[in-house]
């Protein structure tokens, strides 16, 4: 494929890329707080967990005989799929752990035990017919979007980019600083639901758009890179979105023009930004 | 009035106290000084006083209002340096709860911030990152976000821990001329010494042996309540206006002499 041939065939991936680069953006704002608050596993057991409601709705549909395929609007998976990854945002909100069980091994547990429920929901007799189908529902593919998804997804950016906009301050406090946060009468346990709801819901709508890996990656890859190279908290943010846009963009391009899976293209290109920072690592940097 | 008060408070974590019932009062300018081994339950109580964990049994309350404004500055430890924010941003973070919900820091905020940067000696940190910083100007930057938010009581976890004696003994001189401006001051340390020269009270906690002494500090650094408390012999010393606390191990029986160790001392000049 030339490169003639990718800007020549722009009707095909249009709707991809403005999906891509969407949910590109949004996870790598959103994972900086997951990247700083050391909960990386987060995010894919939010993607497992909201895989989990959509496997559950076509088994349910099943059962009820209901058309899984031609949902009346208020029985869409997608309702299902965030009512799961907001209600394990919840969960994780409240910083489960103990001393003999940290919070990460909880978050790996809650992953383990989703994907293993999805899996069995999957091979039902019920729905195995369904199961290309619903994996594609499940974990997207990032290559064919129809336009309601532009739009989901569009919506979702939009409605978290406010209420980061408009609560960053209070965000930032309570997650560097949680204790001197209580002592000025913050609800850092409202604060920190409110960021893990952001976070799942981003996480529900951006996984079954783009698929989980790209979502994993996007959340981890670009924040991590920034943290690298950026000293300062919005060049940090900046860098992140930035990095995650490139990597959307030129991993979409790649996997156009060598026939390679989308979402591995974009997480591996996205991989490729965090050389400078480990490099200065390795020299000794900060 | 009282800022702070306990009434019967047994502090610990769910339904587990650590300590005996506590009575102690806390009024404006006063200094406090809360002393004890390590894991002794030092900071559980401070928690416990500022309303960040509630007590066992017991009642703490704030005779003046609802709530106090605190300003706390938390032990070196807990403060996470991955966060790449710069010193005057986390100064600002002590103004948040005046500038309200949703609302961005205006200029007198950023103003106010720099003044407490500068009260603290360290307003040429500003732009600097937190992260970068040593230890004592890190202390003095959360000192700092403490005071930008004009607090009623200034609460200090372990604020020295890691500093070398200078530093050491600026910081506690700028914390006890808080007091002296009004504010009362609330410091726990495991240093005895270093907390018996500032503080005006002092509660001495010692989970493991379920002690809790509370008073003026002349009363309390007595080496027979101290000696009663750690349970071995415990001398107390006032050098040129300095004191010094240290175990007085009795002769070792084979002629060498008595010795001793130090709870802490301090260069040998009152101001």
């Amino acid at each position: 494929m030339t490169d003639v041939g990718f800007f020549a065939s722009y009707i095909l991936w249009r709707d991809p890329m403005i999906v891509a680069l969407l949910a590109a953006s949004l996870c790598a704002f959103l994972g900086v707080f997951i990247v700083l608050k050391r909960v990386v596993f987060v995010s894919a057991a939010l993607s497992q967990l909201s895989g989990v409601g959509v496997a559950l709705f076509f088994w349910l549909a099943s059962v009820i005989g209901l058309d899984a395929h031609h949902p009346p609007w208020f029985a869409n998976p997608i309702w299902f799929a965030l009512a799961f990854a907001l209600g394990g945002s919840a969960l994780f909100s409240l910083n489960l752990g103990h001393r003999r069980l940290a919070g990460e091994s909880v978050i790996g547990l809650a992953y383990l035990c989703a994907a293993s429920v999805v899996l069995v929901i999957l091979n039902s007799p019920r729905i195995a017919q369904e199961a290309h189908e619903v994996n594609d529902l499940l974990y997207g593919n990032a290559v064919a979007v129809p336009p309601a998804q532009i739009i989901i997804m569009a919506v979702t950016a939009a409605v978290v980019f406010a209420v980061h906009a408009i609560f960053a301050k209070e965000l930032m406090f309570v997650a560097f600083d949680p204790d001197m946060a209580r002592t000025l009468g913050y609800r850092t346990k409202a604060w920190n639901l409110l960021l893990f709801l952001t976070i799942g819901g981003a996480i529900s709508v951006a996984t079954r758009a783009i698929g989980a890996l790209p979502v994993f990656g996007f959340m981890i890859i670009p924040p991590a890179a920034a943290l690298l190279l950026a000293s300062r908290i919005r060049a940090v943010f900046a860098l992140s979105v930035g990095i995650a846009l490139a990597s959307a963009a030129l991993g979409y391009y790649v996997s156009f023009a060598l026939s390679l899976p989308t979402g591995a293209s974009m997480v591996l290109v996205a991989a490729l930004f965090l050389v400078p920072g480990l490099a200065n690592l390795a020299r000794g940097g900060r | 009035m009282d800022i702070i008060e306990l009434h019967g408070v047994r502090v610990g974590y769910g339904k587990k106290p650590l300590l005996p019932p506590i009575d102690l009062s806390l009024g404006p300018g006063a200094f406090l000084g809360v002393v004890g081994p390590n894991g002794s339950g030092k900071t559980t109580l401070i928690r416990t006083m500022i309303g960040l964990l509630a007590p066992v049994a017991g009642e703490v309350r704030y005779p003046r209002g609802p709530r106090p404004a605190f300003g706390y500055v938390p032990q070196k430890g807990d403060i996470d340096l991955s966060f790449p924010l710069t010193a005057v941003e986390i100064v600002l973070m002590g103004r948040y709860p005046r500038i309200g919900r949703g609302r961005r820091p205006a200029a007198a905020d950023r103003a106010a911030a720099l003044r407490a940067l500068a009260e603290v000696g360290v307003a040429d940190l500003a732009p600097h990152a937190f992260h970068e910083l040593s230890g004592g100007q890190r202390q003095r930057v959360l000192l700092a976000r403490a005071l930008a938010g004009e607090p009623e009581v200034l609460v200090l976890d372990e604020p020295t821990t890691g500093m070398d004696l200078p530093a050491e003994r600026a910081l506690l001189d700028q914390i006890a001329q808080f007091a002296e401006k009004g504010i009362a001051v609330l410091m726990v340390s495991h240093q005895l010494a270093a907390v018996a020269n500032y503080a005006h009270d002092l509660c001495i906690v010692d989970r493991e042996r379920q002690a809790v002494e509370f008073g003026p500090v002349e009363q309390v650094l007595t080496p027979a309540r101290l000696t009663q408390l750690y349970g071995r012999p415990v001398a107390v010393e006032t050098t040129r206006g300095y004191t010094t606390v240290f175990v007085a191990d009795p002769p070792a029986g084979d002629g060498s002499p008595c010795t001793r160790r130090t709870s802490g001392a301090y260069p040998a000049v009152k101001p």
